[in-house]
C-alpha cells in the first residue's frame, strides 16, 4: 500500500480501455486487470472502469482502486460529477425476465455465493417485467456495439430496487447465444473484437446516466463446450456457469457519483487527475477528450493496438507515447517522484536558450 | 424510451470549441446522447467519425 507522505497531494490516475474494441490488452476476459494492479502500486489512487476489474469468476480488490462505470468516468472526466468514496454498498441484482430458470438459478447461487463468502450486501432481487431484447451490431469501423429493444424495463426494475434501499445495480441481461461464430471463436483464441461488449456498455450507461448510481452489467449466457484451444486471455469466463461474481465485488465498494455542489475533503472531481492512461489508437472517447482539455497527462500506449485508430496526434491531443504499460508506470512513477523522465536515459542534451 | 445506433461526422476545422462538445451537439439533433466515440478521421479531409447509441421518447 503507497504511504502518502504529508505535504503531497495524492497521485491520481485514471486507467481507460475502451470494451468492444479488440483491445490487444484488455480487450478479453480481464486480461488488463493485471496492468490495474501493477499500476495501483505506483498510483495513490486509481480509478478505472469496469472492463478493466471485471474477470468473471475472477477480480483483485484494490483498496486504492475505484471501479467507475463508463458513462459515469465520461461524467467524471467532464466536470460534472464527483467520485465520494464509499465503506460499502448494498447491491440491488436485476435479472432480464428472459433469463430461462436453470441459469436464473445459477446467478442467484453466485448471489448467494457472494453474501456468503464475501459477506456483500445484496437487497432482494428483482426480474424485469418484460424481456430486455438485447441486440448486438458491429460497426464500420469493427468496434461492436448494442441496442436494447426495452430500456424502460431495465430502467423500471432499477428504480423499484433503488427504492428498496439498494445504492448500486447489479445488472444481468439475456444475451443471444447465437452470436457470430467466426467471431466467437475468435473471441476464444484472445483475437478479434468481443461481440458482447458494446452491448453491455449501453445497458449500464442507461442506468448510470438515468440514476447517477453505481451500475455494472454481466452477460447471462448458455455454456460454450470445452475448447482446448482456450486463449489464457478468455480463460476467466469459461470457469464458471455465469459473469457475476465480478460485478458483485466491483459494486460493493463502487465510489457514489456526485454534484459539484457536494465537494468535501474525501470527493475526487477530474482537476485532481495527474494521468490518464489510454491505448494509443482508441483515443476519441468522451473521456480521453475531456481529460486531454485539462492538466491530466495523457499516456498513450502503443502496444495496446485496437480496431480503430485514432490517435492523439489525429485529436490534437498532447500526449506521452510509450511502448507498454511497464513503460507508462515508469512515466506516472517519475512524474510522482518529480523527476523528468528525460533524466532517466543515457543522455541528457544541455539546456538551450529559449527562442 | 427506444435506443439508437447512429453514426455522424464532425468537421474538425469547423468550430474553435472543444470536440466533445460539436460531438454532444449533432448527435443531440438525433436523440439523447448515451455512449459515443471518434472511431475514424480523415486526415485529408479533418473530419472525425462518429460512431453512438442515442436514446429517443418512443
Amino acid at each position: 500500500m503507497p504511504s502518502i507522505a504529508i505535504s503531497k497531494r495524492p497521485y491520481t490516475a485514471v486507467l481507460i480501455v475502451p470494451t468492444g474494441i479488440g483491445a490487444a490488452v484488455g480487450g478479453y476476459a480481464g486480461d488488463a486487470l493485471p496492468v490495474a494492479r501493477a499500476i495501483a502500486e505506483v498510483v495513490d489512487t486509481l480509478i478505472t472502469h469496469p472492463n478493466v476489474l471485471n474477470g468473471a469468476q475472477l477480480y483483485w480488490p484494490m483498496p486504492n482502486a475505484l471501479y467507475v462505470e463508463g458513462y459515469g468516468l465520461d461524467q467524471f472526466a467532464a466536470g460534472s460529477w464527483g467520485l465520494s468514496p464509499v465503506h460499502r454498498n448494498r447491491i440491488g441484482l436485476l435479472l432480464d425476465q428472459a433469463i430461462e430458470p436453470d441459469l436464473r438459478w445459477r446467478h442467484l447461487q453466485a448471489a448467494d455465493a457472494v453474501r456468503a463468502t464475501l459477506g456483500l450486501d445484496l437487497a432482494d432481487y428483482v426480474i424485469t417485467d418484460e424481456p430486455v431484447g438485447v441486440e448486438l451490431r458491429q460497426a464500420p469501423s469493427g468496434a461492436t456495439w448494442g441496442t436494447v429493444q426495452r430500456p424502460g424495463t431495465l430502467l423500471r426494475g432499477a428504480e423499484k430496487l433503488l427504492q428498496a434501499g439498494a445504492e448500486a445495480i447489479a445488472v444481468v441481461a439475456r444475451f443471444p447465444d447465437e452470436t457470430d461464430e467466426v467471431a466467437l471463436q475468435n473471441y476464444r483464441q484472445g483475437q478479434g473484437v468481443d461481440p458482447l461488449a458494446g452491448a453491455e456498455a449501453v445497458i449500464s450507461h442507461l442506468i448510470v446516466r438515468q440514476f447517477q448510481v453505481p451500475c455494472a452489467h454481466a452477460p447471462a449466457l448458455s455454456p460454450l463446450p470445452l475448447d482446448p484451444a482456450l486463449s489464457p486471455k478468455s480463460a476467466a469466463e469459461e470457469i464458471g456457469h455465469t459473469f457475476l461474481p465480478c460485478v458483485l465485488a466491483g459494486l460493493s465498494r463502487a465510489p457514489k457519483f456526485v454534484e459539484p455542489t457536494a465537494k468535501t475533503a474525501h470527493t475526487i472531481w477530474a482537476d485532481q487527475v495527474d494521468a490518464a492512461i489510454v491505448p494509443a489508437s482508441a483515443c476519441g472517447g468522451s473521456g480521453v477528450l475531456h481529460f486531454g482539455q485539462n492538466s491530466t497527462q495523457i499516456i498513450a500506449v502503443e502496444e495496446n493496438t485496437t480496431t480503430l485508430n485514432v490517435t492523439p496526434e489525429l485529436l490534437g491531443i498532447n500526449a506521452i507515447r510509450v511502448r507498454s504499460y511497464l513503460a507508462a508506470i515508469g512515466v506516472m512513477a517519475a512524474h510522482k517522484a518529480g523527476v523528468n523522465a528525460r533524466a532517466l536515459s543515457s543522455h541528457l542534451a544541455p539546456i538551450k536558450p529559449s527562442k | 424510451m427506444t435506443t439508437h445506433f447512429i453514426t455522424a461526422e464532425i468537421d474538425l476545422t469547423e468550430t474553435p470549441e472543444p470536440l466533445s462538445k460539436a460531438v454532444e451537439a449533432e448527435l443531440q439533433k438525433r436523440g439523447e446522447p448515451l455512449r459515443w466515440a471518434v472511431t475514424q478521421v480523415d486526415e485529408a479531409t479533418q473530419t472525425a467519425q462518429v460512431e453512438a447509441v442515442v436514446t429517443a421518447d418512443a
